[in-house]
């Protein structure tokens, strides 16, 4: 629904149309222009992790991990060469500075999330401990996947503070709070959440700030039941296992049939254990589909963010077009506006033929500054939709595209899982026909 | 005595031809002990599935083909004499009347015996009249192992006396209960039976013998309380042993089942909400959009599985179990007479050879005595032998059964998501050609 219907009505300021050709034409070009993605440059990966102990600020033990990160020409391996990866660990919160400057600094793309920091959705088997070994290494697939989504993004792989991130361990932090990013993401979060109200909100991105919403809402529903199905799936293998022990005890007491039971009940435990590996595997299917809960949320604030310019661009419009009336009257001297400075000169008397000069001149200058200023901003805001709209059209199909491959994977999960189930009961089945 | 004399024993042996089912005619449960005849009706309870694309699923497997030839396997213990006596159950009416309403059973025999007037005979019975016949099977064949019947009280509020479900699994045991007697070489003879079976008017019937009737099913001829059991031979010892622990094994798999149908209805009550959020996801998306509803699709496929699996396990699982319990209750019950005879001969024996005062015995007694307790050890051993033998065959059918229904249960939801996969891959290669 969202590709299909296009741009409608567009908003009173500033936004110009882009058809679908010139779309893909940007898109060739700034891959052309910024160079080879560091994707296809670099191989990174994050490849360990492991659990830290210091003494902090207050002399308390703190635990932590830290991920090593792996980065090596891409074309080593095929020159055959394969030298070793040049490495620096990160921990998860440097890993959301990065983000967070990201976020700032490029404030019209769909800025790849992280995984999540604390285990949610969780079936009651899995555990919600962040040091669980589990979780650890499942954050650890997240983070390496984060990594390669920003090396693949067309303008994200090119900055510097990414690069940095990935190459230089000692100072990274430092560097990145000196560009002052900080009190901007501070002012963002403000601004992400601030209630306004915008007179023309472009239809395009309201509507695919609505499909975010529906997306989010849908996904945690889908996570959260999911959780439940694996609860009970898990529930009703384990209680098969029983099975194996009575069949056990009850071939004790039989004769022709004894081995054909004890040998069922064998294949009852070996199906009660199966359960494990299967809601392992789903594990992944379930981070999958939370990559794209917490999408939905960078692609919100796209959204957002431009509602809020465009807010801003309708309030210098409107503040504009107040002084040039201010300016009108003070020309014409008829004061079809009120205003405290005109009531106080009605009241106090007129003002000097000079003062009302001056006070033109003032005007004008004024006017003159904002007229600049809107232009600015009429053409920042155009730089962002242009910018805004290639990416949100670049995620569209990205998200097609992984999260079809994600139903597929789930559906050969069921496949595997069933096929497992019939042997299971073909073997047991086997047992019980020689009793 | 009303333990006629056995004649060379009618086991089950081979079918004769004409009753012999086509094995794609109406199927029956795989719990009967031996060949029946006359299907009862019922199918396999297997709905038509159809996959999102609208394909009926094709179910038929090897699993499906091997339940096939359970079917038609032949019993172990052939021994090439042809039965001349068969017996069904089936139809089941409702009848409603001022007083009350019940349901009716359509018994049908066919048979070549003398003892019979007529070949064939189709009457109706209610469970009362079956409740009836073992009892008075109980009462005249004291020294034989009587067949359970399916349990008489249900708590009115919990189960549907009327449903269909209830009344199916409630005939199929009634069905099995007549074919047990009848297969039985010395039950199949008792007159109660030949009445059951032939008389048109069975209340007249049972009026005649009400006189007689005792609560406990104790006949008369064998009042023996008092006397102490020194003691019990190793076999029979070992039979009491071996269900006790049968007994307790039956219990625990009892619960086990239990546990898994309440679990598996849990998962299907998930199941059943999971399916949906696919479909409502499919409702806003473009291109996921067919992907998506046949995730659905499938998930909804897989959850009619399973309730169909569920269904199965306490339909035809359950009642086998419990069938079984209450044999067991009434075999034991059967081991204490015997038990009790032995002791009245022992204790006459002595109260003969020491001639002591408290107990009149003459040496009449004490050979009647020794008689019936060495006829009641025979009459118990072969029927131990014979209800083994059975058991093992319950028991390898019901297992079989249990375990073919999983097998077709996964085979179901295989078939369910192999489908969709082409849908899935498809759509991926179009949207690469596709702009967007």
């Amino acid at each position: 629904m969202m590709a299909d219907t296009g741009s409608e009505e567009v908003a009173v300021i500033g936004n110009t149309d882009l058809t679908p050709g010139e779309i893909e034409n940007n898109m060739k070009n700034t891959m052309g222009e910024k160079g080879t993605l560091l994707f296809r440059k670099m191989e990174i990966n994050v490849a360990e992790a492991e659990k830290r102990t210091v003494k902090n600020a207050v002399n308390m033990q703190e635990t932590y991990t830290v991920y090593l990160i792996e980065t090596r020409p891409a074309d080593a391996a095929s020159e055959g060469t394969n030298p070793a990866p040049d490495s620096l660990w990160r921990r998860y919160s440097e890993f959301e500075i990065l983000r967070n400057f990201l976020l700032v600094t490029y404030p019209h793309l769909v800025v790849p999330p992280l995984p999540e920091k604390r285990a949610e959705f969780v079936w009651h088997k899995l555990s919600a401990d962040n040091m669980d070994p589990d979780f650890v290494e499942r954050r650890r697939v997240g983070l390496e996947n984060f990594l390669l989504r920003v090396a693949s993004h067309p303008i994200l792989s090119t900055d510097h503070v990414f690069f940095t991130f990935l190459t230089e361990e000692d100072g990274w932090k430092e560097m990145v709070f000196e560009t002052g990013f900080q009190a901007k993401a501070d002012s963002r979060l403000k601004a992400l959440n601030a209630t306004f109200r915008v007179k023309n909100p472009d239809k395009r991105f309201a509507e695919m700030k609505h499909y975010s919403d529906e997306l989010q809402s849908v996904i945690s529903q889908l996570l959260r039941v999911r959780a439940r199905v694996a609860d009970r799936l898990y529930g009703v293998y384990k209680v098969h296992g029983n099975y194996g022990r009575v069949f056990s005890e009850w071939s004790a007491i039989e004769k022709e049939m004894g081995d054909g039971l004890q040998s069922a009940g064998h294949h009852m435990d070996a199906y009660a254990a199966s359960v494990d590996d299967i809601l392992e595997e789903e594990e992944h299917y379930a981070d999958q589909l939370k990559e794209y809960l917490f999408y939905t949320e960078a692609l919100r604030a796209v959204c957002r963010k431009h509602e809020l310019m465009q807010f801003e661009l309708e309030m210098a419009a409107q503040d504009l077009s107040t002084k040039k009336q201010q300016q009108e009257e003070l020309a014409t001297g008829t004061v079809r506006t009120f205003s405290l400075k005109g009531m106080t000169s009605k009241l106090f008397g007129q003002e000097t033929p000079e003062q009302r000069e001056a006070k033109m001149k003032a005007l004008e200058g004024q006017i003159q500054e904002d007229e600049d200023a809107l232009k600015d901003k009429n053409t920042e805001c155009d730089d962002f939709v242009r910018g805004a709209w290639l990416d949100i059209e670049r995620f569209k199909d990205q998200k097609n595209h992984d999260l079809k491959e994600a139903l597929i994977s789930y559906a050969i999960m069921q496949i595997s899982m069933c096929k497992k189930g019939i042997q299971v009961w073909t073997n047991a089945k086997e047992c019980f026909n020689k009793m | 005595m009303s333990a006629s004399t056995p004649k060379t024993l009618p086991t089950s042996g081979p079918k004769s031809i004409l009753d012999i089912c086509h094995p794609l005619s109406a199927e029956e449960s795989v719990r009967t002990p031996s060949p029946d005849v006359g299907n009862t009706t019922g199918s396999i309870g297997e709905k038509d599935l159809s996959l999102p694309n609208g394909t009926p699923v094709d179910t038929s497997s090897p699993a499906s083909s091997s339940s096939l030839l359970n079917r038609l396997q032949l019993d172990d213990d052939l021994d090439g004499e042809t039965r001349d006596l068969f017996v069904t159950v089936d139809d089941p009416k409702k009848h409603v009347s001022t007083m009350e309403t019940y349901i009716t059973y359509r018994v049908s025999t066919k048979t070549t015996r003398v003892e019979f007037d007529l070949p064939e005979y189709s009457l109706r019975r209610r469970y009362q009249d079956f409740d009836w016949l073992r009892l008075k099977l109980e009462e005249t064949q004291p020294t034989h192992l009587i067949p359970p019947l399916p349990e008489k009280f249900v708590m009115k509020g919990v189960v549907d006396r009327f449903s269909e479900e209830f009344v199916e699994v409630r005939r199929k045991a009634l069905d099995k209960f007549l074919k047990r007697v009848a297969d039985h070489p010395v039950l199949s003879f008792n007159e109660h039976f030949n009445v059951f079976l032939s008389a048109k008017d069975l209340n007249a019937y049972k009026k005649q013998g009400l006189a007689l009737l005792t609560k406990m099913g104790e006949s008369v001829k064998y009042v023996t309380g008092g006397y102490k059991l020194r003691g019990r031979p190793l076999e029979f010892a070992a039979m009491g042993d071996y269900l006790d622990v049968f007994t307790q094994k039956l219990g625990t798999i009892d619960r086990i089942a239990q546990r898994i149908i309440k679990e598996q209805t849990e998962y299907l009550v998930e199941l059943r909400e999971y399916g949906p959020v696919y479909s409502s996801w499919a409702g806003f998306e473009g291109s996921l959009q067919e992907p998506l509803e046949g995730v659905s699709g499938c998930v909804a496929n897989c959850a009619g599985a399973l309730e169909e699996l569920t269904e199965d396990m306490s339909d035809d699982f359950l009642p086998v179990l419990k069938e079984y319990v209450l044999y067991i209750e009434s075999m034991k019950t059967v081991l204490k007479k015997r038990d009790q005879v032995q002791a009245e001969y022992e204790g006459k024996l002595e109260a003969v050879a020491f001639r002591k005062e408290e107990r009149t015995a003459t040496p009449t007694d004490v050979e009647k005595c020794q008689d019936r307790a060495e006829c009641f050890n025979a009459d118990l051993k072969a029927d131990w032998d014979r209800w083994q033998n059975n058991k093992r065959q319950d028991f390898r059918q019901l297992l079989t059964g249990t375990a073919d229904k999983n097998i077709q249960y996964y085979e179901k939801c295989l078939a369910a998501w192999e489908s969709i996969i082409p849908l899935l891959q498809d759509r991926q290669e179009n949207t690469k050609t596709e702009t967007s």
